[in-house]
């Protein structure tokens, strides 16, 4: 489904990914965790070409990102991406934020896609709020709207982004129950967390960077209980002291 | 002293005020129209990627904006003509309004763009909306929103430039008061009129204004 190969890039003379080679099948769920600038985010936003690379390659479905050739829209439009910030549109009301994109890029008919988002919204828990603008919502609210949004596309692959670090304790649960949902029914995700109960729930491997290198990958079990880098061991007895 | 001011002869020359007013108002509307569809243009080119494009809009708004309007309109009112393009008095008025203020306008929404966050920007990227629909439903409407102060500003710059077209002859509100002045020897009427009028305009766009703000804030970008 995603396949990095020898990956590589730079911000200037910023070396950010260092030969990155990956494969992720349909269906799986990989939970990405590291170091503050260890280039997570980067890594993930590559996938769908918010980031450009500079050598290597990856192949998303078939389609070579960094080709000319390629369709960006339609790359975009089979990738739901949730963001820290939840990024949702401030003059649009929440209907609107979910079906701008179908609507304008895939062409849906505005009752199709209406009727669509309403199913989302229900989906995410708040059928209520379609007619309400974002900033009468709560951050848990708002970013159950964003993954609402990123599946109006009917992705074949969604990425969070740390979803759920910009919020305050008592909302994280519910966006990780959405999402634990979700992968439930086979959606194949990349998700940048540090939310190890979600991990351990669902996640099929989890990969942990530092300084721009996948440094380890493993299942969750493995993985917690048995770490082979010392920088993953140092870095998981931070966060569970932490938590 | 105020017997001195003659009403009468204000009461007289109304009807000429009025078709001066209108004037005023309609090439005001008209090169406002213009200088939003120029401004926004001329921005969007400068904030794109294209290197040429780029800079002509560039080169158009550091021209306009460092050279005085009276000089832009008597370029184009004596120059255009040798250059065998042949507009009426109207039309090159207007012509040079919009060009002037488009290159404000074009700097105002540039401030308003750079503003939003970027995130608003990745958003609507990687949901696969391209350069003109991130523009049109996403940057724009946000953009106009946050800028609508500077806007109103740059529109009432405007109806105040207008007058400068009295010296071309075209006769709007300015002119007016200048024909009753030197018909009449009375400056002091006739300008005194000439800027309640124009008071009375910068009213109106100030109450359109709060208007279009309010609806703006909670519109749908379509
Ligand atoms: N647009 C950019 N320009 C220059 N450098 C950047 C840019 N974006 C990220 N970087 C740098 O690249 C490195 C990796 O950043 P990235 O955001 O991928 O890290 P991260 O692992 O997501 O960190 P965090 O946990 O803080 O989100 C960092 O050193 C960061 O400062
Ligand atoms: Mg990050």
């Amino acid at each position: 489904m995603i396949i990095f190969k020898n990956v590589n890039k730079w911000f200037g003379s910023l070396h950010v990914l260092k030969d990155i080679n990956l494969h992720i099948h349909p269906g799986e769920v990989v939970v990405v965790c590291g170091p503050s600038g260890s280039g997570k985010s980067t890594l993930i936003r590559c996938i769908n070409q918010l980031e450009p690379i500079q050598k290597g390659e990856i192949i998303v479905d078939g389609m070579e990102v960094n080709k000319r050739s390629t369709n960006l829209t339609k790359l975009r439009s089979e990738i739901g991406f949730v963001f820290q910030q939840f990024n949702l549109y401030p003059h649009l009301t929440v209907l609107e934020n979910v079906v701008l994109s179908p609507i304008k890029v895939k062409k849906v008919p505005r009752k199709e896609a209406e009727a669509n988002a309403l199913r989302l919204l229900e989906r995410v828990g708040i059928p209520d709020k379609a007619n309400d603008y974002p900033s009468q919502l709560s951050g848990g609210q708002c970013q159950r709207v964003a993954i609402a949004r990123g599946l109006a596309m009917n992705p074949k692959v969604m990425l969070f982004d740390e979803p759920t670090s910009a919020l305050d304790p008592e909302m994280i649960k519910e966006v990780l129950d959405v999402m634990v949902e979700l992968a439930r029914e086979g959606m194949t995700m990349i998700v940048v967390t540090h939310e190890m109960g979600f991990a351990r729930q669902v996640a099929d491997r989890v990969f942990f960077m530092d300084a721009g290198q996948i440094v380890e990958s493993n299942t969750p079990d493995e993985f917690f209980e048995n770490p082979r880098n010392e920088r993953t061991r140092e870095f998981l007895s931070k966060i569970i002291t932490h938590n | 002293m105020l017997e001195h001011f003659s009403f009468r002869v204000i009461g007289q020359y109304m009807p000429l005020f009025l078709r001066g007013l209108w004037a005023t108002c309609w090439i005001s509307g008209i090169s406002i129209f213009f200088a939003l569809l120029i401004g926004i243009i001329a921005c969007g080119l400068r904030l794109s990627k294209g290197r040429f494009l780029k800079k002509i809009a560039g080169i158009y708004i550091e021209s306009i904006r460092s050279t005085p309007l009276l000089a832009q309109l008597y370029f184009f009112y004596f120059g255009l003509p040798t250059l065998h393009v042949n507009l009426n008095e109207v039309q090159t008025g207007i012509l040079a309004l919009a060009l002037n203020s488009g290159a404000y306008i074009a700097e105002i929404v540039r401030a308003g763009i750079v503003s939003i966050p970027s995130g608003q920007v990745e958003a609507a990227t990687a949901y696969g909306l391209n350069y003109l629909q991130r523009m049109r439903y996403v940057i724009l409407p946000q953009a106009l929103g946050v800028t609508i102060p500077a806007l109103l500003g740059q529109f009432i710059v405007l109806v105040k430039d207008s007058s400068l077209v009295s010296l071309i002859s075209v006769l709007e509100l300015t002119r007016a008061g200048q024909l009753m002045a030197s018909e009449r020897f009375m400056p002091a009427e006739g300008f005194f009129t000439v800027a309640a009028f124009y008071l009375l305009i910068y009213y109106i766009l100030k109450y359109l204004s709060n208007w279009w703000q309010n609806r703006l804030i909670y519109m749908e970008g379509h």
